[in-house]
């Protein structure tokens, strides 16, 4: 990796820094609502999805589609890299920015299952799926905005997307393998997981790698 | 054939409702040269093509010696490019960028960055989305003068400044070419600035190269040629008149070869023989052009 990747990835994490911490905060504090009894379960479960949902959609909007609207492209265009760095680096720096939020919302999420006596155990696999999920599809919204040119196709992947969040849970929640389990006292990490998780991250390693192969080879970047 | 600056031979772009076509550029060091044309003339495709941000459909372009788009990641090491719609990161202050300059280019002259600072008079506190037009193009300017490139390649540099800013930007430029190894191509519609400062003029009109010469040279062959003509006299055919305008016994030529023997050709009748200005060139070159692809 070459410095002005390093320093272009740096440079995502820098501006985007108050937006890591302000995410991170709200994904925590989702999961301390969602702690308080039943109607506080449901509140804080929606502010934490809609907190992963729109801090993955507003860093591939703002890194990526604004840099393009606003002509601060053509700026970083200009610093000695090629199109594949520029490509690397902004896949890179804003898959970290999302990574901090994600992880901390996540790991709370878990805290709350384990840690949470009225919450039961069993529900950890289908965290675990819908964390994975959002992660797969921020990966998605990334790589739509990255190789979408107009804000109209960027909005109707990120409309697609969202709509993958309810499609998730009323395909994989009701799935034998998941609900049968999901309110016992032990997780049951069986083939039903393993299966949907290695789809969720075939997504994942799919939206990541499309734009190195596409983006990156683009002829024309402006 | 390598250490020219810019070489361009029969570029060619086409996007749908324009074609940059058979575009050939040479840039020496230690020249300036403006590149000149109407808006949608065609004058950011080739700058952007020059910076590897756009692929060219035909022909070939090295720059520093370096072929493009391949090599833009080595050959933009030496190159400083503003465009006048090129926007720096809005939520990052002036001095962060500066800073971010610094750690990318080791030839990042501090000194030079903080004069600039201060002749421009720019705040480094100040984040990108709160300065203005001028400011930003100035920010811009500094940016790129600071890393000491080789080659400075400047989209429209002098658009939005109010004319003590020009001065002072144009002023910069000059600073720029005392080191001879270093050359600057910059487009402009402008034509004063680009007479004040360039050495070598191009024109550009509807995606193609119209002309390209020394700016002495263009001003020394085209003329404006005012004649008289007695009530029964007709001026002989002559050559090399891009523009003839008729008023009763009054004519106007317009010449892109003046010389002693076409006034001789002419006759007695010549009132006037006037030099023009680069935006007066500009225009008749263009219009000529024009109609003789009209043709």
């Amino acid at each position: 990796m070459n410095v002005v990747t390093r320093k272009l990835i740096a440079k995502e994490l820098y501006v985007n820094r108050w937006f890591i911490v302000g995410g991170s905060l709200s994904g925590i504090a989702s999961i301390v609502i969602a702690s308080v009894g039943k109607m506080g379960f449901n509140v804080g479960a929606l502010t934490w999805l809609t907190t992963i949902i729109a801090t993955g959609v507003m860093l591939a909007l703002y890194g990526i589609m604004n840099e393009r609207k606003e002509h601060a492209l053509q700026f970083v265009l200009s610093l000695p890299l090629s199109i594949a760095d520029y490509v690397g680096a902004k896949m890179l720096g804003l898959l970290l920015c999302f990574l901090a939020i994600w992880l901390v919302s996540s790991a709370a999420a878990l805290v709350l299952v384990f840690g949470k006596e009225s919450v039961p155990d069993g529900v950890a696999p289908y965290t675990v799926l819908l964390c994975v999920f959002m992660l797969a599809n921020f990966a998605v919204v990334l790589c739509g905005a990255m190789h979408a040119r107009s804000e109209a196709l960027t909005s109707a992947v990120i409309v697609v997307t969202n709509m993958g969040v309810s499609i998730f849970m009323f395909t994989v929640g009701p799935m034998e393998g998941i609900n049968k389990y999901m309110w016992g006292p032990t997780p049951m990490w069986n083939s039903t997981f393993w299966s949907v998780l290695g789809c969720e991250l075939a997504v994942l390693a799919i939206a990541l790698a499309l734009p190195f192969f596409l983006a990156a080879r683009r002829r024309d970047f402006l | 054939m390598n250490d020219k600056h810019i070489e361009m031979r029969s570029v060619r772009k086409v996007y749908r409702f324009f074609t940059l076509d058979d575009v050939s550029l040479e840039l020496e060091p230690g020249q300036i040269m403006g590149f000149v044309g109407p808006n949608g003339a065609g004058k950011s495709t080739t700058l952007r093509l020059l910076m590897g941000m756009i692929s060219p459909d035909a022909g070939e372009i090295r720059v520093l010696g370096h072929v493009m788009p391949k090599a833009q990641a080595v050959a933009k090491r030496d190159i400083g490019y503003v465009s006048a719609e090129m926007r720096l990161l809005p939520h990052a202050t002036l001095g962060w960028h500066m800073n971010f300059m610094k750690s990318i280019y080791p030839e990042w002259d501090g000194g030079y960055a903080a004069a600039l600072v201060k002749r421009f008079n720019l705040r480094i506190e100040q984040s990108a989305r709160s300065l203005s037009m001028g400011e930003h193009v100035k920010a811009t300017l500094l940016l790129a003068l600071a890393r000491r490139p080789k080659l400075l390649i400047l989209d429209e540099p002098t658009t939005g400044l109010d004319p003590v800013a020009r001065h002072e930007v144009i002023s910069e430029f000059m600073d720029v070419l005392r080191d001879e190894g270093r050359s600057i191509l910059f487009s402009s519609h402008n034509t004063v600035d680009v007479e004040r400062i360039s050495d070598r003029i191009t024109f550009i009109d509807r995606g193609r190269v119209v002309e390209s010469s020394d700016k002495e040279d263009f001003l020394e062959r085209w003329r404006r040629i005012q004649v008289q003509l007695p009530h029964d006299a007709v001026l002989p055919m002559l050559p090399n008149i891009v523009k003839r305008e008729i008023d009763g016994h009054f004519v106007t030529l317009i010449t892109n070869q003046y010389s002693e023997g076409l006034k001789n050709l002419i006759g007695p009748y010549v009132t006037h023989v006037q030099r023009m200005n680069l935006e007066e060139i500009f225009v008749a070159n263009v219009m000529h052009h024009r109609e003789a692809r009209g043709k």
